[in-house]
């Protein structure tokens, strides 16, 4: 009986191929048959085809898509494809920030025209990157993690998804993309690339890892991926990302009513605080040791809901939305985000103003379609709950305004310095709404932007 | 299943080991269960978020909250919520209604018309009311679903002991491998291991029974993933189904730093809620051992019938023929595999394992109008026994003589 070769959740696997015979290296005699990783495939396709093993594995596709992006790729983007198809299509492309290396990716699966899979670190790049690919293929493009399970031919996926959907249908994909590859070596993120037996491999990062990054456990890229293929240092392609903007600071008072409930909470939760001194014994752990003794502690579990009220109340408190209303009154020609801390509130106003809303719950196309139409004027206004972070594209808006955050001052400048951009002379204003009085207070001043930025 | 959350903090480390700090079904948790199981019936045909709200407001200030969530978490796990049927897709509403936001309460210059007005008029554009707009608005998300179905009649025995499993079942979500040995009922074990896409090796003991290692495609060739824990947490109940068995798992929890061993066995007082598989597989099997009995009975005659008392392990498949005749003196052994009117794939992987176990103590009874060319049957080891209706006992005896060994 003539031998087959097959994929099995990340391996390959010999049939028919006797025990007694030799494959090459890296088969393995496991349970039976002849096996091991499903990485190897590329190396091995030669000897199948020697060998008359029939050859199972590819179930990848011609894609045939016209490229809509008339943007001509700058000589260093061209470069760095050339010596990515130069290297048998397979290792990393160091490009700094802002340099376009989605733009690459997109030029690689056009190039390459199979069967594309699209690995990124958070489901907020995974959208970026399916608005990206639908935009520039106009096609119909997958996605694949907690949320929404959709596989075909070209499909996003998130590093935590990733393993699953390898494990199923990694022999659809000849070409894998690890956005900000610079994850990868983690243990069992690593795995994936173990396990997809795709021979085209392109690695995206800004900050390649270094040598003690990728040791002690962890995965070496240029095993999993191949070597750095092409490195480019544009020194000032990145210095100009801060946006101008002005930050105003709103302090609104608590009605009498929160305030009571406010004191009387904050009483509880900062006695439990101050003598119990968790912030001197677990430093930045403190809240994981609260929750940790409020299974058994009858008092921190008081304290931690008390901390949870006061965070409901604060989110949520009356003279926040009577601010959100006069701010969307008084800036009704302008295209403005608003921030909150909790979807619950989030949702709320979405229902209560009639505003686009983008949550973890919000899927893909959604996504999109609100982006795109707040980037054309159609929508106005989207409400969020801290979803668009850092690194994401977000429409550039004039104005934003935060309800709410526990954001450290390095994300704070991140995201906010992507979404506020000065146009012409106008400068872009963020609002913050602080309740005066509260730990509101102390949080915005931590989310204060320092001198050195 | 459970989440991660809800099952660390019931977990114990003891020197290697790690245990379980099972819930104990005593007055105290009994009234709790109870409590849940009340109001989990009042939400019925409520929306999720009622039903949240519910147990948060019953959560209070306990300290026992995470069992409290765990209770619930296996009520609604186990019940069925859906859609709420709506003439109108909601995502379709919100880009109808948000083209014309932002909308407020009172008017102004700039905003001629009110919230109110707004929702009226679209209400009436769309043929429907202000409040069903405001229902529909955000319909689809998951916590807007209606409790349907409630799920198993649940009493705070059953719910406490399924909340146990769970929390069994929990451990395994950082379980790299598992052991185990089995020592009877096999079938199900099998059948289960094979629907949850585990990988195994398995040899048998020398007395009775199989040791097992479980774990999947990849597992060989990485340090310890605990890439299948989730498939080992799903498959766990099948073992219970077992009468004699033990259980060993390497557990890696990020928090330990230690690799630590986890162990189950058949006194454990967990229950299964997976079903046993009918005693027979086809009406042909059934008909076969109700007339050997009542042709020979349990006692008289030479040999004796036994159901599906070996396993065949065969590489990464295991083969577990349908009956077996043991001779009541010198020990000689016949196995018995019936193919009957089966799908074409099933029955050619069927031959696919009777030959790979080459055993020429077989014999194979086939159906005469079964869908398989006689030829295909040729280099079958042992014998192969045509019957047009159903196996003729007398035939069959004569070759269990001729074949058994």
């Amino acid at each position: 009986m003539a031998s087959t070769v097959f994929f099995q959740g990340g391996t390959l696997v010999l049939n028919d191929f006797g025990a007694t015979e030799q494959p090459p290296q890296p088969f393995q005699w496991i349970k039976g048959h002849w096996r091991c990783e499903a990485y190897h495939y590329g190396a091995l396709r030669s000897w199948f085809s020697e060998n008359h093993i029939r050859d199972t594995v590819p179930r990848w596709e011609q894609l045939n898509y016209a490229l809509h992006d008339s943007r001509q790729p700058h000589a260093y983007q061209q470069a760095a494809l050339d010596a990515w198809e130069n290297a048998a299509h397979q290792g990393s492309i160091v490009l700094p920030t802002g340099a376009g290396k989605t733009f690459v990716a997109i030029h690689a699966i056009h190039r390459v025209n199979r069967s594309a899979v699209v690995v990124a670190p958070t489901i907020d790049l995974l959208h970026q990157w399916y608005a990206r690919l639908v935009n520039a293929f106009q096609t119909e493009v997958g996605v694949y993690y907690g949320g929404e399970k959709l596989v075909l031919p070209l499909t996003v996926t998130t590093y935590h998804s990733a393993s699953d959907l390898i494990a199923q249908n990694g022999n659809a994909f000849k070409l894998l993309i690890f956005d900000e590859v610079h994850h990868l070596p983690a243990p069992s993120w690593g795995e994936t690339a173990l396990m997809s037996p795709s021979p085209f491999r392109l690695g995206l990062t800004a900050t390649y890892p270094e040598e003690h990054e990728q040791a002690d456990g962890r995965w070496r890229l240029e095993d999993l991926l191949g070597p750095i293929v092409y490195t480019e240092k544009i020194d000032d392609l990145v210095g100009e990302q801060l946006a101008e903007y002005r930050t105003e600071r709103i302090r609104i008072d608590l009605t009498p009513a929160e305030r009571q409930r406010y004191d009387a909470d904050f009483a509880i939760y900062s006695n439990f605080f101050r003598s119990r001194q968790l912030q001197r014994t677990h430093g930045a752990g403190w809240l994981m040791e609260l929750m940790r003794l409020s299974a058994f502690d009858h008092e921190a579990r008081r304290a931690l809901l008390a901390r949870q009220r006061l965070q409901a109340l604060l989110s949520n408190a009356e003279g926040k939305w009577t601010v959100l209303d006069q701010l969307l009154r008084e800036y009704f020609h302008e295209q403005v985000l608003i921030f909150t801390e909790n979807n619950a509130v989030a949702y709320a106003i979405a229902r209560h103003h009639l505003i686009p809303i983008i949550t973890h719950e919000t899927k893909a196309a959604e996504r999109k379609h609100i982006l795109d139409h707040f980037q054309t004027g159609h929508y106005r206004a989207i409400v969020t709950s801290r979803v668009l972070n850092e690194g994401v594209d977000v429409p550039e808006a004039k104005v934003a305004i935060v309800l709410g955050g526990t954001a450290s001052a390095r994300e704070y400048i991140q995201r906010l310095g992507r979404v506020l951009r000065k146009v012409g002379n106008r400068q872009a204003v963020l609002f913050e709404v602080i309740a005066r009085n509260t730990v509101d207070e102390g949080k915005a001043q931590r989310r204060r932007p320092r001198k050195a930025y | 299943m459970l989440t991660g959350d809800l099952i660390r903090p019931r977990l114990r480390k003891r020197g290697d080991q790690i245990q379980v700090d099972w819930l104990p079904d005593n007055p105290f948790w009994r009234r709790s269960a109870q409590d849940l199981i009340t109001l989990f019936s009042q939400c019925l045909h409520q929306p999720r978020a009622q039903w949240e709200r519910a147990v948060e407001k019953y959560e209070g200030e306990r300290t026992d909250y995470i069992v409290l969530r765990g209770l619930a978490k296996v009520l609604s796990d186990a019940a069925d919520f859906t859609p709420l049927d709506m003439s109108l897709d909601p995502e379709e509403l919100r880009r109808f209604l948000f083209a014309q936001g932002p909308v407020f309460p009172q008017t102004d210059l700039f905003h001629p018309q009110s919230r109110q007005a707004v929702l009226q008029s679209s209400a009436q554009e769309l043929g429907l009311t202000p409040d069903q707009l405001e229902h529909f608005l955000f319909a689809d998300r998951p916590i807007e679903n209606i409790l349907a179905d409630l799920g198993p009649a649940w009493t705070p025995e059953t719910l406490i002991a399924r909340y146990n499993l769970e929390l069994a079942r929990g451990v395994l979500y950082w379980a790299s491998q598992l052991t185990i040995d089995i020592y009877d009922s096999y079938k199900d074990f099998w059948r289960y291991l094979k629907l949850f896409k585990l990988m195994f090796a398995a040899s048998p003991h020398p007395q009775a029974g199989y040791h097992v290692i479980l774990d999947g495609p990849i597992s060989p060739f990485v340090q310890a993933t605990t890439r299948y824990g989730r498939q080992f947490a799903a498959f766990l109940p099948a073992l219970f189904l077992c009468d004699r068995w033990q259980m060993n798992a390497e557990i890696h929890i990020p928090a330990y730093d230690a690799v630590l061993q986890y162990h189950l066995d058949n006194h454990s007082t967990l229950l299964s809620h997976f079903k046993k598989s009918g005693e027979f597989d086809s009406r042909l099997e059934a008909d076969f051992a109700a007339e050997f009995g009542s042709k020979f009975g349990e006692t008289r005659g030479h040999w004796q019938l036994a159901r599906e008392d070996e396993v065949i392990l065969l590489g990464d498949t295991v083969l577990i023929p349908d009956f077996s005749f043991t001779h009541r003196k010198d020990g000689r052994r016949a196995i018995i595999e019936i193919m009957g009117f089966w799908h074409p794939e099933y029955l050619r992987r069927k031959l696919e394992k009777v030959r790979a176990a080459n055993r020429h103590n077989l014999l194979l009874l086939v159906y005469e109008g079964v869908n398989l060319a006689k030829t295909a049957l040729k280099d079958i080891p042992g014998e192969v026994l045509y019957f047009p209706n159903k196996p003729v006992l007398k035939d069959v005896l004569e070759a269990v003589e001729r074949v058994a060994e």
